[in-house]
């Protein structure tokens, strides 16, 4: 039994919209239709919410506001975008300054067109939601019973596409590290991933036919390259990357020197490789504020 | 029991305000929806400090409920308090400041009406503890008017309610977002909610208490002032916190003073 349809927490963020559709976001909390008897609370705090409302179209003022906001709220979240500038831009959506509609930034779960959207299709928009965050909670416990169902498979060149999604929110706590959003990790294409393929071997961690974590690397001369250990940022801490990293030792068992480069501020990340056994060994500047260091392992020939 | 209150609180606003209102049980599903969240920390001792708040604030209702001394259930409660607004500084988010800086102002603000009424029930009780006053045959809203008014007025601050709902207003969006509670999120914010339910039902055993003579109409009188409570809460908007103490501890000093006061030379 699950409460969270019975006691959502809303919060509205007015994007660039023109007030209307927030005039009418405000109308469900009058008497005449009044939200509370569904339990529904306007919060002003995103760590309180369950819902984020946004009204008006994207530009490049509110980008990270919507982006901020949307990072702070607690999982499992659902985003309602309400009216047809947050759906799409609307009629501003050729503007120089818009780049559209929610969807450009955060996903969108549930859209309400309408301008202004009346306040009956946003409760009933508010409504559908509440189904759709049910799913995800239940999709999210069934994932986190699951960690002893975990398996490490090769993955195929048909996964590159769910591999890549994970890439770009494991990376997300590295750009904000640097804040850099432009790190490859996070601007790669799918034809650059499936050119990847190519040469890498990748490895996958599967949750219930979900990719929660992956790894890939490449042999040069006896030297094994591992690159981008991403895990998803929900099952991270619980051993995923460990394994992942164990298996892929096991998997290029002929090399005899693995490297990885990592970020001179990702602290958290040298201390993950120092306890696998890794040495730095060389330092290497990229830009201003970011140099890459080299850690590597030497494999002890075996008797 | 406290969740109860609240529902009933929430009911009844909503009536003031021409709206249907969520149902009685809504505090509970609210609780229990917190606790299915995930729990998103700025350091993870805050929380700690949040499971403090909840135990000393079950202790104080404890001793309070089983007839202990007074003066320690209102020393637990004020300790319990600390906790809440050390969880508040730990966040270091600038909300939470605020909110952790104008709780500590409430505490100052309500804490001499709260020791005076414990010093008048001894007066007329030689009794500081609980069971004593509970059993005591006359009735004490007879001899402690002033310290009763004085106690009605800071009502307002523990139940968190306007014009005194400095700290963690539900209404403050733009003001202080959520005050001390913004940075708490999923299980702790229900663990807070608990403890504010132990809260509200603690402060309105300490109304009975005035009214313990007669059961009937302490039970009347305890929800008639609730309800006066509520009827304020709609009606006023925020105070400032300047205006918070000054006049609390006015209203503290002429009433309650005053009432023990006047007890003194009239009362051998």
């Amino acid at each position: 039994m699950s409460f969270l349809k019975k006691s959502p927490w809303i919060i509205h963020y007015d994007g660039s919209s023109c007030n209307g559709c927030d005039i009418e976001v405000l109308a469900c909390l009058t008497p005449v239709y009044d939200v509370e008897r569904l339990g529904i609370v306007n919060t002003g705090n995103p760590k309180h919410a369950d819902i984020f409302l946004v009204t008006g179209s994207v530009n490049e003022q509110n980008k990270e506001v919507i982006q901020n906001i949307y990072n702070q709220m607690p999982s499992p979240k659902v985003v309602v975008a309400v009216g047809i500038c947050a759906c799409s831009g609307g009629i501003f959506a050729e503007c120089y300054n818009v780049s559209g509609g929610i969807d450009k930034i955060i996903p969108v779960d549930v859209y309400v067109p309408g301008c202004a959207a009346r306040p009956e299709s946003i409760i009933d928009g508010v409504v559908k939601s509440l189904g759709i965050l049910e799913n995800k909670q239940k999709k999210l416990r069934s994932m986190q019973g699951g960690l002893e169902k975990m398996e490490i498979l090769i993955a195929g060149i048909s996964d590159s596409q769910e591999i890549l999604a994970l890439q770009k929110l494991a990376y997300q706590s590295e750009a904000e590290i640097y804040n850099d959003f432009s790190l490859h990790p996070l601007t790669q294409t799918l034809d650059e991933m499936k050119e990847d393929f190519k040469s890498n071997v990748f490895l996958k961690a599967v949750i219930n036919d979900t990719i929660v974590g992956s790894v890939r690397a490449y042999m040069q001369a006896d030297i094994c390259h591992i690159k981008r250990l991403i895990v998803n940022p929900i099952y991270q801490n619980l051993g995923i990357g460990k394994k992942l990293m164990s298996e892929i030792e096991d998997h290029f068992n002929q090399a005899k020197r693995f490297e990885v480069f990592i970020g001179n501020k990702s602290k958290r990340n040298i201390y993950f490789y120092h306890k696998l056994g890794f040495k730095e060994f060389k330092c290497e500047k990229v830009s201003e504020n970011r140099n890459r260091l080299y850690f590597q392992k030497i494999v002890e020939a075996k008797p | 029991m406290g969740g109860l209150i609240s529902g009933f609180d929430r009911k009844i606003t909503a009536r003031m305000q021409g709206r249907v209102g969520p149902p009685i049980w809504q505090p509970f599903f609210d609780v229990l929806k917190l606790i299915e969240k995930e729990n998103l920390v700025v350091r993870r001792s805050q929380n700690f400090y949040i499971v403090f708040f909840l135990i000393l604030v079950i202790f104080t209702g404890g001793l309070f409920f089983t007839g202990e001394d007074i003066l320690l259930v209102i020393f637990a409660l004020t300790l319990a308090g600390i906790f809440f607004v050390l969880g508040g500084y730990k966040t270091s988010s600038p909300y939470s400041f605020i909110g952790a800086q104008r709780e500590l102002l409430q505490m100052m603000s309500y804490e001499p009406a709260v020791i005076l009424s414990a010093v008048g029930m001894y007066m007329v009780t030689k009794s500081f503890y609980v069971a004593d006053i509970f059993y005591f045959d006359k009735p004490l809203y007879l001899y402690l008017p002033g310290i009763l008014a004085s106690f009605v007025f800071i009502l307002a601050i523990k139940f968190r309610k306007s014009p005194f709902d400095l700290s963690m207003s539900h209404h403050a969006h733009q003001e202080l977002v959520k005050g001390i509670t913004t940075e708490f999120s999923g299980k702790t914010l229900g663990l807070i909610e608990i403890a504010h339910w132990y809260e509200n039902a603690f402060i309105l055993g300490f109304i009975y208490l005035f009214f313990a003579s007669n059961a009937l109409l302490a039970v009347f009188a305890t929800l008639g002032i609730y309800f006066f409570i509520i009827v304020v809460d709609n009606v006023f908007a925020r105070a400032k916190w300047q205006m918070t103490l000054v006049t609390s501890w006015a209203v503290a000093l002429v009433f309650g003073l005053g009432n023990i006061i006047v007890l003194h030379f009239f009362k051998r």
